[in-house]
């Protein structure tokens, strides 16, 4: 058995570990002090892994849209007993998030922690699909589905996603469509958690005032037996995705007050893991900041004008097959505040960066992360999320280390340029 | 984990509150104005903190509040305003990490001083506020009034409240009306700050680490001569159905939004609140309640339905997001689900189950300092001793017999439905 303990001195935390008979990777950050204790079960497994190769099978298939959320709500299914329930008694509250690239069951809970946990790993490793089932959950997803056609914020960006990639499945929305949940039976919801689903594809990760000792003997007597150990990697197939975008310009019109908008950048700088694939956000990051934050000239001048409000800002998202940095806000002429951005970059490109700017910005988001780690959900989303890309998050504050200006005035070049954007616009009706 | 909280009164109408923690990795200052929810001072209380955040004396322009705050190492400072029950309170908020973790063990006296000058010294221009300020937020503060519609989901529950309390200060819109906007300029709205700052009770919550120099430094910071303390009157409520009616507003929108306004007349103070909490949570609290399992698990009629207990006007509010032809449907199962809790329907496991999702809630207050100091808030505006513990054993306590008997005041007051006409 595999237990090691990891420490960060700069941020005060521990990290232990341990892998489970079955391969299953388990993490504790202990918080002591802490009445919240927090769990989550993840799977590398989102909206995004849609054609693969099933497990023991030689051939690709594509599954409906929406099938990895889908998935996610019929795991709170079992044969005889409610699983909210079960986890009510015990004082517990239960949720799930589906994402591009990772589905999530977690708990959080003040006390009968070990209880929890157990139920948590039973139900995520005991599905239960039924015909009847499968076709009550269509009603209360297409409710969900319809709620977010009403979110002007969610529009806008799944919108310009749509704009920015031609093929890449991150365009398509992660609960699919009222259609595409329709094709939806049993027998397909059974092949994709038994590729999935698999301990090694999965993490556990565990915070709070915890007991290590006690989570290996829980994970240990609670977790499935007759599972197959010598499983081959999981093939996943993303379609070739041209680096230029697909389309500049995409306008909606719904029920909004004042037209909202993304600008996004598509990034054509692929392929990165771990460590350096965080850095690149990092340093990503501090650039959007350096050029939009609220301590840009730039943001005070067009907030002035009143080109912009207190929600424009920008953020980048990066994973090994994809990226971009998405600008947004909202403003009575999104195309103005486009225009400007242009003229903005190109001055930059011309007169270059402030490397004050990036020591202060650097700073400042060191200081945000080190604040960050107060709270228990940040940590265990964080975790999770950096899990699937090869990254322990607790070195996270370490890799700020490494980035230099030069790091930030190279990434601006590449990244920011004139033909590698898509403009999203939600108009009112 | 108990949390102490030690209130000195360090000024007239000015009480600091002392939470200490070694839990968190920051220490966080919370500064809280009272006042009372008048229309007629509502749209002026909004613009305030809007306005404040744009610079002071000393850090005349955004620009330079922005900077200042990167240097204390990315503290973060937030300025809003709420309503908490028929009270409108501005609050001041400022965290930045503790000195281990950025190796500057002082500097936290000088984050302190940043706060008391947004607080106290905002950028005066010829007797005002400066103008270009001023305007410009009038104009942010506008689009925030008319963002209202943005979130279909609260847009929909303010409307309910609007509609039920309309006879009452609690249907005031807490960020104002656009109508008013005209009427101010940067001198009357800085007249109306100095009259805050000179009329209103406040409340400043430290959580954190901190020695006597610490403590002897924020009070001399934050205390000033004030004579005339505005006294806020209690919120009035009733167990009588004010309305009863039935309102429909059409909106070009893909699910409709059922919300549900009643009233229970059961105050704060009354022994029996306690169970009222409890009823709501098995009505509509989590997963477990009884209109998850009808309306969505048995009958698949919405992704979301919950109840909520408003703890100033003693009201409850039932929602949830359904196609415009299931209105009559999801009502009747409401009406029936509520039926049952007056008749006695429900489990003992069902109480159990409710009982320990509010002791969660309760407990894991401590764990954010945000939290700590809004719970303290609450207990001081509602002049509540009672510790964490304390409630949570008044929780444990209640029994069947209450939760029935509060069932049975529950009355239904308004019914909202937002629908598209078109479909």
């Amino acid at each position: 058995m595999d237990k090691s303990i990891f420490k960060n001195n700069k941020i005060n935390e521990e990290l232990f570990f341990y892998e489970s008979e079955s391969g299953l990777k388990v993490y504790l950050m202990p918080k002591s002090g802490y009445m919240k204790k927090y769990a989550v079960f993840a799977t590398q497994y989102g909206s995004n892994d849609n054609k693969f190769i099933p497990i023991g099978e030689k051939e690709a298939i594509e599954v409906p849209e929406g099938i990895a959320h889908f998935l996610e709500h019929k795991l709170f299914e079992e044969p005889d007993e409610n699983i909210f329930d079960k986890f009510s008694e015990f004082g517990a509250s239960v949720n799930a998030y589906t994402n591009f690239n990772q589905t999530a069951y977690l708990f959080s809970c003040t006390d009968n922690f070990y209880e929890n946990l157990e139920l948590l790993i039973k139900f995520v490793q005991n599905p239960y699909f039924t015909d009847e089932n499968v076709e009550k959950e269509k009603g209360i997803i297409a409710q969900e589905i319809k709620m977010y056609e009403d979110n002007p914020g969610w529009k806008v960006f799944f919108n310009c996603l749509t704009g920015m990639y031609h093929n890449h499945p991150v365009k398509t929305d992660i609960a699919g469509t009222v259609e595409s949940i329709r094709k939806i039976d049993k027998e397909i919801l059974y092949t994709c958690y038994n590729t999935f689903y698999h301990p090694k594809n999965m993490v556990l990760f565990l915070v709070g005032d915890i007991s290590f000792e006690e989570v290996v003997k829980v994970v240990d007597s609670s977790e499935k037996k007759d599972i197959k150990l010598d499983v081959e990697e999981i093939t996943r197939i993303y379609p070739e995705e041209p680096k230029e975008i697909k389309e500049k310009y995409i306008e909606e019109k719904l029920v909004t007050s004042i037209p909202i908008f993304i600008i996004g950048f598509k990034d054509d700088e692929l392929g990165l893991e771990g460590k350096e694939l965080v850095k690149r956000e990092i340093v990503t990051n501090i650039l959007l900041e350096m050029l939009f934050g609220k301590s840009s000239k730039f943001y005070q001048e067009l907030y002035s004008e009143g080109l912009i409000d207190a929600s424009f800002g920008g953020q980048y998202v990066g994973h090994k097959n994809y990226g971009h940095s998405i600008v947004a806000g909202q403003s009575y002429k999104p195309e103005v505040v486009l225009e400007r951005i242009n003229t903005y970059l190109e001055e930059i490109r011309n007169e270059g960066l402030n490397e004050e700017d990036f020591e202060r910005i650097k700073n400042k988001d060191i200081g945000s992360n080190i604040m960050g780690f107060n709270s228990v959900e940040f940590i265990a989303n964080n975790f999770i999320n950096y899990f699937f890309l090869d990254f322990l998050f607790l070195d996270y504050l370490d890799v700020y280390d490494s980035i230099s200006f030069e790091d930030a005035l190279n990434r601006f070049n590449k990244h920011y340029r004139k033909d590698n954007y898509t403009l999203s616009v939600i108009k009112p009706v | 984990m108990a949390i102490s909280n030690e209130r000195l009164n360090i000024g007239n109408g000015i009480n600091l509150n002392l939470i200490k923690t070694d839990k968190f990795k920051s220490n966080l200052v919370s500064l809280y104005m009272e006042m009372p929810l008048n229309r007629d001072m509502v749209t002026q209380n909004a613009l305030i903190p809007l306005v404040l955040k744009r610079g002071t004396n000393k850090y005349n322009t955004t620009l330079e509040v922005e900077r200042k705050l990167e240097e204390l190492y990315g503290g973060q400072l937030s300025l809003n305003i709420n309503k908490k029950g028929e009270r409108h309170v501005l609050r001041f908020t400022i965290e930045s990490p503790k000195g281990f973790y950025v190796d500057d063990e002082e500097y936290f006296y000088e984050v302190i001083s940043f706060l008391k000058e947004i607080v106290y010294n905002p950028y005066v221009d010829d007797g005002g506020f400066k103008k270009e300020y001023v305007d410009q937020e009038k104009e942010n503060l506008k689009r925030m009034i008319e963002g209202k519609i943005n979130d279909k989901r609260s847009y929909a529950m303010t409307r309910c409240i609007e509609e039920m309390c309309k006879n009452e200060k609690y249907s005031i819109y807490e960020y104002g009306y656009v109508k008013d906007l005209d009427f101010i300029d940067n001198k009357n709205l800085y007249e109306h700050y100095k009259s805050i700052l000179e009329n209103s009770p406040i409340e400043i919550f430290y959580i954190g680490n901190y020695d006597n120099k610490m403590i002897d430094h924020i009070k001399n910071t934050f205390k000033i001569d004030r004579e005339n303390i505005t006294k806020i009157p209690r919120e009035k409520i009733t167990d009588a159905v004010q309305t009863k009616n039935m309102v429909y507003e059409d909106m070009q929108i893909n699910q409709g939004k059922l919300v549900i306004g009643y009233r229970t007349g059961i105050p704060y103070e009354d022994n029996l609140y306690k169970a009222l909490l409890v009823s709501s949570e098995i009505l509509g609290g989590g997963p477990n309640s009884k209109l998850f399992r009808t309306v969505r698990e048995k009958e698949s009629l919405a992704y979301y339905i919950n109840s909520k207990i408003y703890k100033y006007k003693s009201i409850m509010i039932i929602d949830a997001g359904i196609d415009f032809d299931k209105f009559e449907k999801t009502l009747e199962i409401t009406r029936n689900q509520i039926d049952e809790l007056k008749e006695g329907i429900f489990t003992d496991d069902d109480i159990e189950i409710a009982k320990k999702a509010i002791v969660t809630s309760l407990k894991s207050v401590t764990d954010s300092n945000y939290l700590i100091s809004e719970f303290f808030l609450s207990q001081v505006l509602s002049n509540d001793n009672r510790s964490v513990d304390e409630m949570i054993e008044d929780i444990l306590n209640v029994n069947r017999e209450d939760i029935i008997e509060v069932a049975n005041k529950i009355n239904v007051d308004t019914i909202y439905f937002l629908k598209n006409e078109n479909l």
